[in-house]
């Protein structure tokens, strides 16, 4: 009965991975060619560029974009066993918060620093990360075996592609905002996120609830 | 080949594990489209989304996806908690932004409208799993737990010990410490199991529950209503345990979270012939009874052993908690009433009981609100501990051995001259059978047998059936071994015996010489002579009494 339950999903999964493939970032929320702060009408841009890139900040390819210098408050809770190996927003995080955090201003790259645009709404998640999933901390298999909540990063298959959570969603074992989404929407989901939550299925990847 | 397309499938797709293992997918918890309960979302397929949200949540912690209810909750109160409560908090007040019934299911923090619930559903129905804002009725909650607390209420665990599955946040109690939200391995998202309240015994102690018979009886219930186990899943007393009387939530009885709000009931539903063997229920129906059903909310565990505010529930004399079926030697409490507190012979307050007259002088010795003497005597007695004082001239021996030996020869075996009697000797249930105790009779004064006391009363075995269960009827009413004019007395004048004796005993200002043998004169049948109503003890069997009995004028009459 549920072998049939299962057969009937199938398809239903693979179309989410069909049309996840062959996505770009072109015409996503990241696109911003077309926003009149963005005078270059280019996408990569914003980010990164080929040449004479900021090679100060870590983890930070090509990077084009100011960083931000804010101090986050982070995220804490009795119950969360990461609070040991947390750290400030680290790695691809520290990138993501320098459009997110809302202290740089978007057109801040390529050398502009006057910038007078900021992100809006819920796309802004301030310096005040205690309201957010955390990250920048240390998931292995002590933290799994810790919080009997999480899955095993280092066994437990994430879904995407065919390696473990460790192996495809993590970075040097740390959770960081790439974790979960995918900044230039390889699968089309919306916000940006690298595999779909119908049913909290991302969240389920790691959480054993 | 089913097999093998069962494991690459479970390999491939790592959601239908959820299928598989205990997760919240499984759970009524999973409020969207696809969980099996009846409360769920017509079209939203995200579980975590009713309570978390990866961002902007509120509270931070754990990632709140729901608005806080603002609420002012009635909490819970009780003589017996020392716990300071105050209003919800912590993870406790996230689960009540459901469980109160205030806010609509699918209304979140993170969607502008709410998810809409089949069945148009919006705020928690009406039933168990909506506790309302009046959780007084609720196990307490939102309470620091720590040793100091355990130290002061002394029959709860020191919380350093907490091991297992009951986790406090922050030092507090809460919703989480007994529930997990996501996993419903147990029933009721419990964290541990229910059977023999082994969840509820992580925290609690209660004194010699090892060994009481609602922690170790086997009894089931025989199918009559009511059900005495409405709220838990299992069928003997012992798997029950707590739950044979207290209901974690929305009490009837919400004073220390009773199943039933009339305290009898607590007992009465299982001690009424359906689960226990004998049947109090019954002998609570009769005329005469400690009438159970006639006070509500006046005993208080707490309160002074002396009672001050007359009342009589089942846990006066019971201690539901340590009560078991061990017998005892008078005057020794047997295991029926062990744990409960008493008066002793002092007056003084005596906790727990030693004795069993102990428990009967709470209420029977001068207490406000006690019915005055049964009969009128010489020496007016108002206090039945008093009476009882081994230092008296006479006095049943219920309190220690009797003073003389002159009644030797008239008792029946195996009662000696250093028997000691229990008051339940003779205030007990009528009847072949009937439960020990005195919970119900047939006969006034919660008598075991039948004791006229009506002048005039024709002398036969049922007559003075009390007084013949130890007293030879042969030897009294033929004047053997007794008092040479017993026959005179009871059979040819038909005086009962209640007219000469008063049974409990005499104290001050009573004396040996005129108040041996338990003679105080019942002062409705007898009448001065010469101004004097008195008996003289002269000797063994030997004596005289001056007073008008029957229209006779004893001036004196010796023997």
């Amino acid at each position: 009965m549920k072998i049939k339950k299962l057969l009937t999903a199938l398809p239903a999964f693979f179309f989410l991975v069909n049309v996840g493939l062959g996505q770009t970032i072109v015409g996503s929320a990241h696109d911003f060619s077309a926003q009149t702060w963005n005078t270059t009408q280019q996408i990569c841009i914003c980010c990164h560029t080929p040449h004479n890139a900021d090679i100060t900040i870590p983890d930070a390819p090509l990077w084009n974009h100011r960083s931000t210098t804010a101090t986050f408050q982070l995220y804490t809770s009795p119950t969360f066993n990461g609070a040991a190996t947390i750290t400030q927003p680290s790695g691809s995080s520290k990138l993501c918060l320098s459009c997110h955090d809302g202290t740089v201003a978007l057109e801040n790259f390529g050398g502009t620093t006057n910038g007078t645009h900021f992100i809006t709404t819920v796309n802004n998640v301030g310096t005040d990360l205690r309201n957010d999933h955390p990250i920048s901390f240390v998931f292995d298999a002590a933290l799994a075996a810790a919080d009997p909540g999480l899955w095993n990063p280092t066994t437990h298959p994430s879904g995407i592609g065919t390696g473990t959570i460790s192996q495809t969603m993590l970075f040097n074992n740390k959770l960081e905002c790439a974790s979960c989404h995918n900044v230039h929407n390889g699968t089309g989901i919306a916000h940006l996120l690298r595999k779909t939550n119908v049913a909290s299925a991302l969240c389920l990847t790691c959480h054993n609830k | 080949m089913i097999r093998l397309l069962k494991i690459s499938l479970l390999q491939l797709f790592w959601i239908p594990l959820a299928v598989y293992s205990q997760t919240i997918v499984s759970t009524k918890h999973n409020l969207s489209v696809s969980g099996p309960g009846a409360i769920k979302a017509t079209t939203e397929s995200e579980i975590c989304i009713f309570c978390h949200a990866p961002h902007n949540s509120r509270p931070d912690h754990p990632l709140w996806n729901r608005s806080d209810p603002g609420l002012t909750y009635t909490l819970y109160a009780s003589s017996t908690t020392q716990a300071i409560l105050g209003q919800p908090d912590g993870a406790s007040i996230l689960c009540l932004s459901c469980h109160d019934g205030t806010i609509a299911l699918g209304s979140i923090i993170s969607r502008t409208t709410p998810i809409i619930m089949a069945g148009g559903v919006t705020t928690m129905p009406t039933g168990v799993s909506n506790l309302t804002k009046d959780i007084s009725n609720d196990h307490p909650l939102s309470f620091i737990y720590d040793a100091t607390l355990a130290a002061a209420d002394g029959q709860l665990v020191n919380p350093a010990t907490l091991t297992g599955p009951v986790k406090l946040e922050n030092g507090k109690l809460q919703c989480t410490s007994c529930h997990d939200p996501h996993k419903n391995i147990y029933s009721a998202f419990l964290v541990a199991t229910t059977q023999a309240s082994n969840l509820c015994l992580v925290c609690h102690t209660p004194a010699n529950w090892v060994t009481a018979s609602h922690r170790n009886s086997t009894s089931t219930w025989n199918g009559v209503a009511p059900n005495p186990w409405f709220h838990s899943p299992y069928t003997t007393v012992a798997d029950n345990g707590c739950e044979n009387c207290h209901n974690p939530h929305s009490a009837a009885g919400k004073l220390r979270l009773m199943d039933w709000l009339p305290e009898e009931n607590n007992c009465l539903d299982c001690h009424n012939g359906n689960v226990a063997v004998k049947n109090i229920q019954a002998q609570a129906a009769k005329t005469y009874k400690h009438n159970v059903y006639g006070y509500q909310g006046i005993h208080d565990p707490v309160e002074n052993a002396l009672v001050s505010t007359n009342h009589v529930e089942c846990t006066d004399c019971h201690n539901a908690h340590q009560a078991n079926n061990t017998t005892a030697v008078a005057p020794n409490v047997n295991g029926f009433i062990t744990g409960v507190k008493g008066i002793d012979q002092n007056g003084s307050q005596v906790n727990p009981a030693v004795y069993e007259y102990q428990i009967c002088y709470r209420c029977h010795t001068n207490t406000p609100g006690m019915a005055p003497p049964a009969s009128p005597r010489v020496i007016v007695q108002n206090n039945v501990r008093l009476e009882f004082a081994t230092t008296n001239p006479s006095f049943h021996p219920v309190v220690g051995p009797r003073n003389n030996t002159e009644i030797t020869g008239n008792l029946i075996a195996p009662n000696t001259a250093s028997t000691v009697i229990y008051c339940t000797a003779c205030h007990a249930s009528d009847g072949t059978g009937s439960p020990a105790g005195p919970h119900g009779s047939i006969y006034p004064h919660i008598m075991k047998a039948q004791y006229l006391t009506a002048d005039n009363t024709t002398e036969s075995a049922a007559a003075y059936a009390l007084c013949y269960t130890c007293h030879n009827r042969n030897n009294i009413i033929n004047n053997i071994n007794s008092f040479p004019r017993h026959r005179l007395h009871i059979v040819e004048e038909r005086t009962p015996c209640n007219v000469c004796h008063d049974a409990h005993g005499i104290g001050s200002p009573g004396t040996t010489t005129n108040n041996s043998n338990l003679v105080n004169f019942n002062t409705a049948v007898v009448s001065p002579s010469g101004g004097i109503i008195q008996f003289t003890d002269t000797g063994v069997r030997h004596g005289s009494c001056r007073l008008v009995c029957h229209g006779e004028n004893h001036n004196p009459e010796t023997y």
